[in-house]
Formats: structure tokens, C-alpha cells, sequence
């Protein structure tokens, strides 16, 4: 019983640790003056530094 | 979006693009990014300031404020250069701040004198001369505000066999 009970305390210690993370270092930038009835654009980079695979569901326009 | 699974370790690109429109003065927009980290989405910042006078904007006015290497004949646009006024009284340093690399490369000087007018140039690269794309570049100043000007970049391609760059053919 004490052999099951820790089992199940080990796993589930296990999945509250394994989680994505979503690290954003550069996460807003200014484009300054831009003239109008244009598009610009920027790339902004997105790392992983959690402990499963990160999935991007949506991106939703601001 | 290069890809939307990332393995631990790994990153990715998000591209954000913003049509600016018939919008005025200072517009901030905030994209969110939902995953399946949980939580509140995060989100990125931009902020654009967007002129109806790019003509006569300060303390630089650039000309042309936009680029269109467009190419719809046989003739080659490969490069194109933009001006760059200091209509300031008060000598400016040049740092380009961003730009889309796989595209082009952006060459500025690095600086421009109070009243002096320079040139910068943009040249395409080899692999993207037969696509049609609009990207942009940032460069900022070295006055109090720390003035940031972004130049949109536009090529659309209509002939057939525009990606064969030969020597000494750079259209302007």
C-alpha cells in the first residue's frame, strides 16, 4: 500500500511538473513613424522553456 | 508561422504584420497568443505612428517613404535607394533596427549631418527575386525621442523568369 501510495505521489509530482512554457524575450516593439495605406511588419520569436511541447492554438489579432 | 508545435528547447517565429491604413497618429495593437499553456494568453506589443505626411515628417524626411521594387517586364529591380534628410538642427546617428533579412539586405549610413541629406540602399536577395512580398525596415535616430521610422518594402512580380540575376543589370 505505502509502495502504491508513493508510486502515485511520484507521478503525479511527474505531470504537474511536465507543463509547457511560453517565453517571449523581445515582446513588444515600435515600428516609429509609418506612413498610412502600408503593411509592416515584425518577427517575434517564441521559445519553449517549459518541460513538454508548447503548441501555439491561436493567434488572435489585437 | 513557421510551426505551431514546439519541442522543449526548440522556438519559432511569429510574423506580425499590420496594415496601417487610414489610421492617425499613434496606434498601438496587442495580438494574443493562446497555447496550451494555460492561463491568460500573452500577448505582443507593437505600436506604429502612423503619418498622413510621411513627406514631411522629423527630424528626417525619407524619400521615397516607401520602396516598391515591383518588377512587371524583363527588366531586373533588384536594388532601389531612399534618401534620408535631416531637417534637424542637430547631427543624427543611423541604427537599423530591424529588417526582414530573407528578403533583403539594408545598407544606411551610419550617420547624417544637421541639414544633410543621405543615401541608404536596399538590395534584394537571389532567392526571393521571383516572389511577391511586403516586409518593412526600422532604423532609429539619435535624437532626444529616439525616433524610429519604418519603410515599407513591396515587390510584386508579374513576368515569368525574373529570378536570374545578371551582372551589371540592376534596375533602379
Amino acid at each position: 500500500m505505502a509502495v502504491v501510495l508513493t508510486l502515485l505521489v511520484i507521478l503525479a509530482v511527474g505531470s504537474a511538473q511536465a507543463a509547457p512554457r511560453l517565453l517571449i524575450k523581445e515582446s513588444s516593439f515600435d515600428f516609429g513613424f509609418a506612413p498610412q495605406n502600408s503593411k509592416v511588419s515584425h518577427i517575434f520569436w517564441l521559445y519553449s522553456t517549459g518541460d513538454d511541447t508548447l503548441k501555439i492554438l491561436k493567434v488572435k489579432p489585437g | 508561422m513557421e510551426k505551431t508545435a514546439i519541442a522543449v528547447g526548440d522556438s519559432t517565429r511569429l510574423e506580425i504584420i499590420f496594415s496601417t491604413k487610414k489610421y492617425r497618429n499613434k496606434v498601438p495593437k496587442s495580438p494574443k497568443i493562446q497555447t496550451n499553456e494555460g492561463g491568460t494568453d500573452k500577448m505582443v506589443r507593437i505600436s506604429t505612428t502612423v503619418t498622413e505626411r510621411p513627406d514631411s515628417t522629423y527630424p528626417v524626411i525619407n524619400t521615397p517613404y516607401k520602396l516598391d521594387m515591383s518588377q512587371f517586364t524583363g527588366k531586373q529591380v533588384i536594388e532601389k535607394r531612399l534618401k534620408i534628410a535631416n531637417v534637424s538642427d542637430e547631427d543624427l546617428d543611423i541604427t537599423l533596427v530591424a529588417f526582414a533579412h530573407e528578403y533583403f539586405v539594408v545598407s544606411l549610413p551610419e550617420s547624417v549631418g544637421a541639414g544633410e541629406t543621405v543615401e541608404g540602399e536596399v538590395v534584394l536577395r537571389d532567392d526571393v527575386l521571383e516572389k511577391s512580398f511586403e516586409k518593412s525596415f526600422t532604423f532609429e535616430l539619435s535624437d532626444e525621442n529616439h525616433s524610429r521610422f519604418t519603410i515599407p518594402v513591396k515587390r510584386t512580380v508579374r513576368n515569368v523568369g525574373a529570378g536570374t540575376r545578371a551582372a551589371g543589370d540592376k534596375g533602379k
